[in-house]
Protein backbone atom coordinates (compact mmCIF):
# COMPACT_ATOMS: atom_id res chain seq x y z
CA UNK A 1 0.00 0.00 0.00
CA UNK A 2 1.66 3.17 -1.08
CA UNK A 3 0.58 6.22 1.09
CA UNK A 4 1.56 9.84 1.78
CA UNK A 5 3.17 10.34 5.29
CA UNK A 6 -0.46 11.70 6.82
CA UNK A 7 -1.91 9.04 5.54
CA UNK A 8 -0.13 6.25 6.76
CA UNK A 9 -0.06 7.85 10.80
CA UNK A 10 -4.25 8.35 10.18
CA UNK A 11 -4.59 5.00 8.97
CA UNK A 12 -2.17 2.83 10.77
CA UNK A 13 -0.93 4.44 13.89
CA UNK A 14 -3.94 5.08 16.55
CA UNK A 15 -3.95 7.43 19.11
CA UNK A 16 -2.45 5.93 22.11
CA UNK A 17 -0.44 3.13 20.31
CA UNK A 18 0.98 0.40 23.40
CA UNK A 19 4.70 -0.18 21.72
CA UNK A 20 5.72 1.65 18.83
CA UNK A 21 8.78 0.87 17.60
CA UNK A 22 11.33 3.84 15.53
CA UNK A 23 14.26 2.73 13.64
CA UNK A 24 17.43 3.87 12.63
CA UNK A 25 20.94 4.12 14.36
CA UNK A 26 22.76 7.66 16.10
CA UNK A 27 22.04 10.05 13.25
CA UNK A 28 21.43 7.64 10.54
CA UNK A 29 18.51 6.66 9.04
CA UNK A 30 15.72 8.52 10.89
CA UNK A 31 12.06 7.89 9.63
CA UNK A 32 12.06 11.79 10.41
CA UNK A 33 9.16 12.38 7.80
CA UNK A 34 7.28 9.80 9.68
CA UNK A 35 8.23 10.86 12.83
CA UNK A 36 7.27 14.81 11.82
CA UNK A 37 3.67 13.10 10.47
CA UNK A 38 3.39 11.94 14.75
CA UNK A 39 4.44 15.38 16.04
CA UNK A 40 1.90 17.63 13.89
CA UNK A 41 -1.11 14.94 14.12
CA UNK A 42 0.07 14.71 17.84
CA UNK A 43 -0.50 11.20 18.15
CA UNK A 44 0.93 9.74 21.72
CA UNK A 45 2.40 6.65 22.23
CA UNK A 46 2.07 4.48 25.43
CA UNK A 47 5.36 2.85 25.30
CA UNK A 48 8.24 4.26 22.65
CA UNK A 49 11.01 1.27 21.84
CA UNK A 50 13.94 2.30 19.99
CA UNK A 51 17.46 1.04 17.89
CA UNK A 52 19.87 0.10 20.28
CA UNK A 53 21.25 3.81 19.83
CA UNK A 54 18.07 6.61 19.19
CA UNK A 55 18.88 10.40 18.19
CA UNK A 56 16.54 12.79 16.96
CA UNK A 57 13.38 10.96 16.21
CA UNK A 58 13.36 9.92 19.99
CA UNK A 59 14.43 12.92 21.27
CA UNK A 60 11.64 15.37 19.42
CA UNK A 61 8.60 12.66 20.39
CA UNK A 62 10.03 13.05 23.31
CA UNK A 63 9.91 16.59 23.43
CA UNK A 64 6.58 17.15 21.92
CA UNK A 65 5.18 15.25 24.73
CA UNK A 66 3.96 12.23 23.17
CA UNK A 67 5.65 9.39 24.99
CA UNK A 68 4.50 7.74 28.41
CA UNK A 69 7.55 5.94 28.39
CA UNK A 70 10.78 4.95 26.90
CA UNK A 71 12.19 1.83 26.57
CA UNK A 72 15.83 2.26 24.84
CA UNK A 73 19.77 1.53 25.95
CA UNK A 74 20.64 4.93 24.18
CA UNK A 75 18.95 8.44 23.14
CA UNK A 76 21.94 10.83 22.15
CA UNK A 77 23.94 12.54 18.96
CA UNK A 78 27.77 10.95 19.82
CA UNK A 79 30.41 13.90 19.81
CA UNK A 80 27.57 16.52 19.05
CA UNK A 81 26.09 16.35 22.75
CA UNK A 82 23.40 14.39 24.97
CA UNK A 83 19.88 14.42 24.05
CA UNK A 84 18.31 17.59 25.51
CA UNK A 85 14.56 16.61 25.54
CA UNK A 86 15.23 13.17 26.70
CA UNK A 87 17.11 14.95 29.49
CA UNK A 88 14.50 17.09 30.36
CA UNK A 89 11.46 14.43 30.34
CA UNK A 90 13.25 12.18 32.43
CA UNK A 91 14.97 14.34 34.75
CA UNK A 92 11.94 16.55 35.69
CA UNK A 93 10.01 12.95 35.95
CA UNK A 94 7.28 13.57 33.09
CA UNK A 95 8.15 10.34 31.28
CA UNK A 96 9.04 6.76 32.63
CA UNK A 97 12.57 5.45 31.32
CA UNK A 98 12.25 1.86 30.89
CA UNK A 99 16.19 1.59 30.37
CA UNK A 100 17.63 -1.54 28.34
CA UNK A 101 21.00 -2.70 26.83
CA UNK A 102 20.97 -3.55 22.95
CA UNK A 103 20.77 -7.31 23.93
CA UNK A 104 17.62 -6.78 25.56
CA UNK A 105 16.41 -4.69 22.69
CA UNK A 106 17.88 -6.83 19.68
CA UNK A 107 17.47 -10.38 21.51
CA UNK A 108 13.85 -8.84 22.26
CA UNK A 109 13.06 -8.08 18.85
CA UNK A 110 14.60 -11.42 17.60
CA UNK A 111 11.98 -12.95 20.27
CA UNK A 112 9.38 -11.13 19.01
CA UNK A 113 10.01 -11.78 15.29
CA UNK A 114 10.22 -15.44 15.47
CA UNK A 115 7.61 -16.20 18.46
CA UNK A 116 9.64 -16.64 21.18
CA UNK A 117 7.81 -15.93 24.17
CA UNK A 118 11.14 -14.40 26.18
CA UNK A 119 14.63 -14.78 25.63
CA UNK A 120 17.56 -15.69 27.89
CA UNK A 121 20.49 -13.69 27.82
CA UNK A 122 24.35 -14.95 28.26
CA UNK A 123 25.75 -14.97 31.70
CA UNK A 124 27.66 -11.57 33.26
CA UNK A 125 24.50 -9.63 31.82
CA UNK A 126 23.43 -9.38 35.42
CA UNK A 127 26.17 -8.03 36.64
CA UNK A 128 24.96 -4.24 35.02
CA UNK A 129 22.42 -2.64 37.13
CA UNK A 130 19.93 -2.62 33.95
CA UNK A 131 17.98 -5.95 34.69
CA UNK A 132 18.02 -4.84 38.35
CA UNK A 133 16.81 -1.01 38.19
CA UNK A 134 14.26 -2.29 35.46
CA UNK A 135 13.00 -5.46 36.93
CA UNK A 136 9.25 -5.81 34.98
CA UNK A 137 11.36 -6.43 31.69
CA UNK A 138 13.91 -9.17 33.25
CA UNK A 139 13.37 -12.10 35.36
CA UNK A 140 15.89 -14.63 36.28
CA UNK A 141 14.65 -18.41 35.96
CA UNK A 142 16.45 -21.71 36.52
CA UNK A 143 18.00 -23.13 33.40
CA UNK A 144 16.17 -26.70 32.68
CA UNK A 145 19.37 -27.91 31.14
CA UNK A 146 22.22 -26.94 33.74
CA UNK A 147 20.49 -25.98 36.70
CA UNK A 148 22.30 -22.54 36.58
CA UNK A 149 20.54 -18.96 37.45
CA UNK A 150 20.11 -17.49 33.65
CA UNK A 151 18.76 -13.76 33.41
CA UNK A 152 15.89 -13.64 30.77
CA UNK A 153 14.27 -10.94 28.98
CA UNK A 154 10.78 -10.05 27.73
CA UNK A 155 9.98 -10.67 23.95
CA UNK A 156 9.50 -7.40 21.86
CA UNK A 157 6.53 -7.34 19.86
CA UNK A 158 6.07 -3.68 18.54
CA UNK A 159 2.63 -2.86 17.54
CA UNK A 160 4.04 -0.46 14.62
CA UNK A 161 7.55 -0.02 13.50
CA UNK A 162 8.19 3.19 11.48
CA UNK A 163 11.28 2.12 9.50
CA UNK A 164 13.28 3.80 6.86
CA UNK A 165 15.06 2.54 3.45
CA UNK A 166 16.45 3.22 0.10
CA UNK A 167 14.05 1.86 -1.93
CA UNK A 168 10.42 0.06 -2.08
CA UNK A 169 8.19 -1.46 -5.06
CA UNK A 170 4.64 -1.58 -5.68
CA UNK A 171 4.16 -4.50 -3.88
CA UNK A 172 6.03 -3.19 -0.90
CA UNK A 173 9.22 -4.99 -1.21
CA UNK A 174 12.20 -2.79 0.26
CA UNK A 175 15.73 -2.54 0.15
CA UNK A 176 18.38 -0.91 2.18
CA UNK A 177 21.39 0.40 1.60
CA UNK A 178 24.18 0.94 3.60
CA UNK A 179 24.33 -0.53 6.88
CA UNK A 180 20.08 -1.51 8.05
CA UNK A 181 20.88 -1.79 11.81
CA UNK A 182 18.60 -3.58 13.45
CA UNK A 183 15.67 -2.03 10.98
CA UNK A 184 14.74 -5.13 9.36
CA UNK A 185 14.71 -7.00 12.72
CA UNK A 186 12.16 -4.37 13.99
CA UNK A 187 10.02 -4.80 10.95
CA UNK A 188 9.98 -8.64 11.20
CA UNK A 189 8.64 -8.62 14.53
CA UNK A 190 6.24 -5.49 14.57
CA UNK A 191 2.56 -6.07 13.68
CA UNK A 192 2.23 -2.74 11.49
CA UNK A 193 5.36 -1.85 9.51
CA UNK A 194 5.66 1.49 7.82
CA UNK A 195 8.62 2.11 5.60
CA UNK A 196 9.90 5.11 5.22
CA UNK A 197 11.90 5.29 1.33
CA UNK A 198 13.32 7.92 -0.63
CA UNK A 199 12.19 6.62 -4.08
CA UNK A 200 10.31 3.43 -5.93
CA UNK A 201 13.31 0.87 -6.96
CA UNK A 202 13.90 0.30 -10.77
CA UNK A 203 12.42 -2.88 -12.39
CA UNK A 204 14.33 -5.51 -11.06
CA UNK A 205 16.49 -3.65 -8.44
CA UNK A 206 15.38 -5.54 -5.66
CA UNK A 207 15.67 -8.51 -6.99
CA UNK A 208 19.76 -7.88 -7.40
CA UNK A 209 20.19 -7.15 -3.80
CA UNK A 210 21.21 -9.64 -1.74
CA UNK A 211 18.83 -11.46 0.76
CA UNK A 212 19.67 -10.07 3.94
CA UNK A 213 19.11 -6.34 2.24
CA UNK A 214 15.70 -7.04 1.44
CA UNK A 215 12.67 -7.34 3.24
CA UNK A 216 9.89 -8.67 1.19
CA UNK A 217 6.55 -6.86 0.88
CA UNK A 218 4.28 -9.63 2.96
CA UNK A 219 6.28 -8.18 6.24
CA UNK A 220 5.53 -4.47 4.81
CA UNK A 221 1.97 -2.48 5.69
CA UNK A 222 2.15 0.63 3.67
CA UNK A 223 5.30 2.26 1.75
CA UNK A 224 5.92 6.31 2.19
CA UNK A 225 7.86 7.94 -0.63
CA UNK A 226 10.00 10.43 0.74
CA UNK A 227 13.10 11.80 -0.80
CA UNK A 228 15.49 13.53 1.80
CA UNK A 229 12.75 12.32 4.16
CA UNK A 230 15.08 11.31 6.99
CA UNK A 231 16.94 14.66 7.08
CA UNK A 232 18.60 16.32 9.12
CA UNK A 233 19.89 12.66 10.17
CA UNK A 234 21.39 10.92 7.41
CA UNK A 235 19.79 8.18 4.63
CA UNK A 236 22.87 5.55 3.85
CA UNK A 237 23.30 5.17 0.37
CA UNK A 238 21.59 8.63 -0.55
CA UNK A 239 22.88 11.38 1.94
CA UNK A 240 24.85 12.01 5.44
CA UNK A 241 23.90 13.81 8.23
CA UNK A 242 22.94 17.37 8.37
CA UNK A 243 25.53 18.40 11.36
CA UNK A 244 24.64 22.59 11.35
CA UNK A 245 20.99 21.50 10.79
CA UNK A 246 21.57 19.30 14.02
CA UNK A 247 23.40 21.64 16.29
CA UNK A 248 20.93 24.19 15.09
CA UNK A 249 18.56 21.65 17.02
CA UNK A 250 20.59 20.41 20.04
CA UNK A 251 20.50 24.52 20.19
CA UNK A 252 17.56 25.39 20.32
CA UNK A 253 16.06 22.28 22.25
CA UNK A 254 18.19 23.38 25.14
CA UNK A 255 14.76 24.79 26.28
CA UNK A 256 11.18 24.07 26.53
CA UNK A 257 10.35 27.15 24.50
CA UNK A 258 13.25 26.88 22.01
CA UNK A 259 12.02 23.31 21.33
CA UNK A 260 8.48 24.69 20.80
CA UNK A 261 10.13 26.56 18.24
CA UNK A 262 11.66 24.39 16.54
CA UNK A 263 8.97 21.85 16.14
CA UNK A 264 6.55 24.18 15.07
CA UNK A 265 8.93 26.04 12.20
CA UNK A 266 9.18 22.20 11.32
CA UNK A 267 5.96 21.18 10.83
CA UNK A 268 5.71 24.10 8.63
CA UNK A 269 8.25 23.32 6.55
CA UNK A 270 6.90 19.41 6.08
CA UNK A 271 3.58 20.84 5.40
CA UNK A 272 4.73 23.46 2.99
CA UNK A 273 6.93 20.09 1.21
CA UNK A 274 3.50 17.97 1.36
CA UNK A 275 0.97 20.81 0.32
CA UNK B 1 68.78 3.89 23.75
CA UNK B 2 66.53 6.47 23.16
CA UNK B 3 63.64 6.87 21.34
CA UNK B 4 62.33 9.54 18.98
CA UNK B 5 59.62 11.54 20.36
CA UNK B 6 57.38 13.96 18.67
CA UNK B 7 57.44 17.40 19.42
CA UNK B 8 54.16 18.45 19.50
CA UNK B 9 51.36 16.69 19.79
CA UNK B 10 47.18 16.75 21.10
CA UNK B 11 46.22 14.96 24.51
CA UNK B 12 44.12 12.74 22.08
CA UNK B 13 46.72 11.69 20.24
CA UNK B 14 48.50 10.71 22.58
CA UNK B 15 45.67 8.83 24.57
CA UNK B 16 45.58 7.15 20.92
CA UNK B 17 49.14 5.79 20.92
CA UNK B 18 48.49 5.08 24.45
CA UNK B 19 45.50 2.80 23.80
CA UNK B 20 47.19 1.70 20.43
CA UNK B 21 49.97 -0.13 21.96
CA UNK B 22 47.80 -2.09 24.42
CA UNK B 23 46.42 -4.21 21.33
CA UNK B 24 48.23 -7.53 20.36
CA UNK B 25 48.27 -9.18 16.69
CA UNK B 26 45.27 -10.93 15.70
CA UNK B 27 43.39 -9.93 18.48
CA UNK B 28 39.60 -8.83 17.35
CA UNK B 29 38.26 -5.25 19.60
CA UNK B 30 35.22 -3.50 19.67
CA UNK B 31 34.08 -0.58 20.45
CA UNK B 32 31.02 1.57 20.65
CA UNK B 33 29.70 5.36 20.25
CA UNK B 34 31.57 8.64 19.66
CA UNK B 35 34.38 6.20 19.08
CA UNK B 36 36.94 8.48 16.77
CA UNK B 37 39.76 7.72 19.10
CA UNK B 38 39.09 3.96 19.86
CA UNK B 39 39.33 3.78 15.96
CA UNK B 40 42.39 5.67 15.36
CA UNK B 41 44.46 3.72 18.00
CA UNK B 42 43.24 0.44 16.08
CA UNK B 43 44.53 1.66 12.89
CA UNK B 44 47.35 2.84 14.25
CA UNK B 45 47.83 -0.94 16.18
CA UNK B 46 47.33 -2.52 12.83
CA UNK B 47 49.98 -0.27 11.02
CA UNK B 48 52.75 -0.55 13.55
CA UNK B 49 52.80 -3.20 16.29
CA UNK B 50 49.70 -4.79 16.17
CA UNK B 51 49.32 -6.24 12.19
CA UNK B 52 46.74 -8.59 11.60
CA UNK B 53 44.05 -6.46 14.48
CA UNK B 54 40.61 -7.15 13.75
CA UNK B 55 38.37 -4.19 15.16
CA UNK B 56 34.48 -3.82 14.47
CA UNK B 57 33.25 -0.14 14.80
CA UNK B 58 30.47 0.29 16.65
CA UNK B 59 27.15 0.32 15.48
CA UNK B 60 28.22 0.64 11.62
CA UNK B 61 28.96 -3.33 12.10
CA UNK B 62 32.08 -2.63 9.93
CA UNK B 63 34.92 -4.68 10.61
CA UNK B 64 38.53 -2.51 9.75
CA UNK B 65 37.33 0.11 8.56
CA UNK B 66 39.83 1.71 5.69
CA UNK B 67 38.91 5.53 8.03
CA UNK B 68 41.37 7.99 5.99
CA UNK B 69 40.18 9.95 7.02
CA UNK B 70 38.82 9.37 10.29
CA UNK B 71 34.73 9.71 10.82
CA UNK B 72 33.31 11.50 14.40
CA UNK B 73 30.22 9.02 14.01
CA UNK B 74 30.40 5.37 14.91
CA UNK B 75 27.27 4.36 12.14
CA UNK B 76 28.53 6.64 9.09
CA UNK B 77 28.23 5.00 5.61
CA UNK B 78 31.43 5.66 5.08
CA UNK B 79 33.18 2.95 7.78
CA UNK B 80 31.29 0.35 5.78
CA UNK B 81 34.30 1.04 3.36
CA UNK B 82 36.33 -1.96 5.00
CA UNK B 83 37.76 -5.67 4.63
CA UNK B 84 34.49 -6.77 6.01
CA UNK B 85 30.96 -5.85 7.27
CA UNK B 86 28.58 -7.33 9.47
CA UNK B 87 24.85 -6.72 10.65
CA UNK B 88 24.21 -5.26 14.05
CA UNK B 89 22.34 -8.16 15.26
CA UNK B 90 25.43 -10.22 14.16
CA UNK B 91 27.61 -8.30 15.81
CA UNK B 92 25.30 -8.00 19.08
CA UNK B 93 24.99 -12.25 18.86
CA UNK B 94 28.76 -13.04 18.81
CA UNK B 95 29.23 -9.93 21.40
CA UNK B 96 27.65 -12.36 23.65
CA UNK B 97 29.82 -15.42 22.59
CA UNK B 98 32.69 -14.50 25.12
CA UNK B 99 35.65 -16.29 23.52
CA UNK B 100 36.04 -13.80 20.34
CA UNK B 101 36.17 -10.15 21.26
CA UNK B 102 39.78 -9.46 23.20
CA UNK B 103 39.55 -6.11 23.62
CA UNK B 104 36.35 -3.53 24.74
CA UNK B 105 36.67 -0.28 24.45
CA UNK B 106 34.46 1.29 27.40
CA UNK B 107 33.62 4.47 28.40
CA UNK B 108 31.74 6.42 31.37
CA UNK B 109 30.07 9.44 32.67
CA UNK B 110 30.93 8.65 35.37
CA UNK B 111 34.03 5.82 36.16
CA UNK B 112 35.03 4.56 39.95
CA UNK B 113 37.96 2.49 41.68
CA UNK B 114 36.36 -1.25 40.87
CA UNK B 115 36.56 -0.21 36.92
CA UNK B 116 32.44 0.79 37.14
CA UNK B 117 31.23 2.73 34.22
CA UNK B 118 28.08 4.60 34.33
CA UNK B 119 26.84 5.93 31.11
CA UNK B 120 22.86 5.65 32.43
CA UNK B 121 21.28 7.97 35.44
CA UNK B 122 23.98 10.11 37.69
CA UNK B 123 21.53 10.47 41.03
CA UNK B 124 18.68 8.44 41.84
CA UNK B 125 17.38 6.10 39.37
CA UNK B 126 14.23 7.68 38.60
CA UNK B 127 15.09 10.89 39.46
CA UNK B 128 18.66 11.40 37.93
CA UNK B 129 20.28 15.12 38.06
CA UNK B 130 21.89 14.19 35.02
CA UNK B 131 19.96 11.58 32.45
CA UNK B 132 23.24 10.52 30.59
CA UNK B 133 21.99 8.47 27.02
CA UNK B 134 22.23 4.97 28.20
CA UNK B 135 24.99 2.10 28.28
CA UNK B 136 24.14 0.70 24.63
CA UNK B 137 26.42 -2.62 25.03
CA UNK B 138 28.49 -1.53 27.94
CA UNK B 139 27.04 -4.83 29.79
CA UNK B 140 28.87 -6.86 26.98
CA UNK B 141 32.10 -5.94 28.81
CA UNK B 142 31.60 -8.79 30.99
CA UNK B 143 31.94 -11.01 28.49
CA UNK B 144 34.87 -9.57 26.57
CA UNK B 145 38.70 -10.73 27.33
CA UNK B 146 39.99 -7.39 28.50
CA UNK B 147 38.42 -4.03 28.65
CA UNK B 148 40.23 -0.61 28.34
CA UNK B 149 38.60 2.46 29.73
CA UNK B 150 39.09 6.10 27.85
CA UNK B 151 37.67 9.02 28.84
CA UNK B 152 38.18 12.63 27.65
CA UNK B 153 37.68 14.09 30.84
CA UNK B 154 39.42 13.51 34.56
CA UNK B 155 37.61 15.49 36.81
CA UNK B 156 35.96 14.71 39.97
CA UNK B 157 32.90 14.22 38.42
CA UNK B 158 33.66 11.94 36.19
CA UNK B 159 36.37 9.90 38.52
CA UNK B 160 34.13 8.80 41.40
CA UNK B 161 34.31 6.68 44.39
CA UNK B 162 31.34 4.78 43.00
CA UNK B 163 29.52 5.48 40.28
CA UNK B 164 25.33 5.71 40.98
CA UNK B 165 24.63 3.12 38.07
CA UNK B 166 26.90 0.13 36.94
CA UNK B 167 25.95 0.27 33.28
CA UNK B 168 29.45 -1.53 32.29
CA UNK B 169 30.03 -4.23 35.40
CA UNK B 170 33.77 -4.12 36.57
CA UNK B 171 35.58 -5.51 39.43
CA UNK B 172 34.57 -7.78 41.20
CA UNK B 173 34.52 -10.18 38.19
CA UNK B 174 32.20 -13.10 39.67
CA UNK B 175 34.05 -16.02 39.77
CA UNK B 176 32.42 -19.35 38.07
CA UNK B 177 33.34 -19.89 34.32
CA UNK B 178 32.69 -15.73 32.98
CA UNK B 179 34.80 -15.68 30.31
CA UNK B 180 35.42 -11.71 31.22
CA UNK B 181 39.17 -10.90 32.61
CA UNK B 182 37.88 -7.40 33.48
CA UNK B 183 39.05 -3.85 33.36
CA UNK B 184 42.60 -3.91 32.73
CA UNK B 185 43.37 -0.33 31.88
CA UNK B 186 42.16 3.30 32.05
CA UNK B 187 43.39 5.85 29.98
CA UNK B 188 42.77 9.65 30.79
CA UNK B 189 43.62 13.09 29.40
CA UNK B 190 46.12 13.28 32.74
CA UNK B 191 47.39 9.73 33.20
CA UNK B 192 47.07 5.38 32.93
CA UNK B 193 45.57 3.45 35.45
CA UNK B 194 46.03 -0.33 35.66
CA UNK B 195 44.31 -2.47 38.53
CA UNK B 196 45.63 -3.99 41.47
CA UNK B 197 45.40 -7.77 40.84
CA UNK B 198 45.31 -8.11 44.62
CA UNK B 199 42.89 -5.53 45.55
CA UNK B 200 41.46 -5.06 42.23
CA UNK B 201 40.85 -1.23 42.50
CA UNK B 202 42.58 1.40 40.02
CA UNK B 203 46.02 2.16 40.58
CA UNK B 204 48.06 4.97 38.91
CA UNK B 205 50.86 3.74 36.30
CA UNK B 206 51.40 6.21 33.92
CA UNK B 207 51.70 10.21 34.21
CA UNK B 208 51.23 11.94 30.98
CA UNK B 209 54.59 14.13 30.27
CA UNK B 210 53.59 17.61 32.47
CA UNK B 211 51.67 16.21 34.79
CA UNK B 212 51.79 16.25 38.38
CA UNK B 213 50.95 13.34 40.69
CA UNK B 214 48.94 16.09 42.86
CA UNK B 215 47.20 17.12 39.68
CA UNK B 216 45.81 13.86 39.04
CA UNK B 217 45.04 13.34 42.84
CA UNK B 218 43.08 16.86 42.62
CA UNK B 219 41.10 15.61 39.80
CA UNK B 220 40.10 12.19 41.14
CA UNK B 221 37.11 11.08 43.26
CA UNK B 222 39.04 8.22 44.62
CA UNK B 223 42.41 8.14 45.71
CA UNK B 224 44.04 5.71 43.18
CA UNK B 225 46.72 3.06 44.71
CA UNK B 226 49.89 4.89 44.28
CA UNK B 227 53.33 2.68 43.19
CA UNK B 228 56.59 3.23 44.58
CA UNK B 229 57.70 4.54 40.89
CA UNK B 230 55.48 6.09 38.60
CA UNK B 231 56.48 6.35 35.07
CA UNK B 232 55.93 8.61 32.49
CA UNK B 233 53.22 7.94 29.43
CA UNK B 234 55.71 7.25 26.70
CA UNK B 235 55.25 10.04 24.04
CA UNK B 236 53.76 9.63 20.49
CA UNK B 237 57.23 8.71 18.50
CA UNK B 238 57.47 10.61 14.92
CA UNK B 239 56.28 7.63 12.98
CA UNK B 240 53.21 7.16 15.59
CA UNK B 241 52.40 11.02 14.96
CA UNK B 242 52.62 10.94 11.22
CA UNK B 243 50.42 8.20 10.65
CA UNK B 244 47.76 9.55 13.02
CA UNK B 245 47.70 12.97 11.15
CA UNK B 246 47.33 11.17 8.06
CA UNK B 247 44.40 9.20 9.42
CA UNK B 248 43.10 11.99 11.05
CA UNK B 249 43.22 15.49 8.55
CA UNK B 250 40.15 17.16 10.27
CA UNK B 251 41.73 16.71 13.54
CA UNK B 252 39.16 15.01 15.18
CA UNK B 253 42.25 13.96 17.64
CA UNK B 254 43.41 17.34 18.08
CA UNK B 255 39.60 18.95 19.84
CA UNK B 256 38.79 19.48 15.49
CA UNK B 257 35.07 19.68 14.90
CA UNK B 258 34.76 17.53 11.62
CA UNK B 259 33.07 14.86 10.55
Amino acid sequence: MLLSAGAAIDKLVPEGTGLLAVGGMHMHNNPMELVRELTRRRRRVRRLLTSPSASLAADLLIGAGLVDEIATAYIGFEHLGLAPAYRRAAESGAINVLELCEAAIVHGLYAGAGGLPFIALPAGLELSDVSSANAEHFRTITDPFTGDRVLVAASLRPDVALIHALAADERGNVFFAGAHFTDRLMAMAAKTVIVQVERMAEAGEISAQPAESVLPGFLVTAVVVAPRGCLPTASHGAYGYDEPALRAYLKLARTEEGFAEYLQVNAMAVAEVTA
Amino acid sequence: MSIAVAAEYSTGELMATVMARQLRPGEVAIMGAVSALPQAACRLAQLTTAPGLWFIAGGSGAVNPHLEPLVASSCDERLLDADAVMTLPDVILVEGRGDLIDVFFAGGLQIDARGNCNLGPVGPWRHPTLRGPGGVGLPFVARAGRVVIYSMSHDRRTFVERVDFVSGPGFPVRPGGLPGGGPSLIVTPLCTMDFDPGTQLARLATLHPGVTLDQVLEATGFAPTIPTKLETTPAPTPEELTILRRLDPAGLLRGGAGR
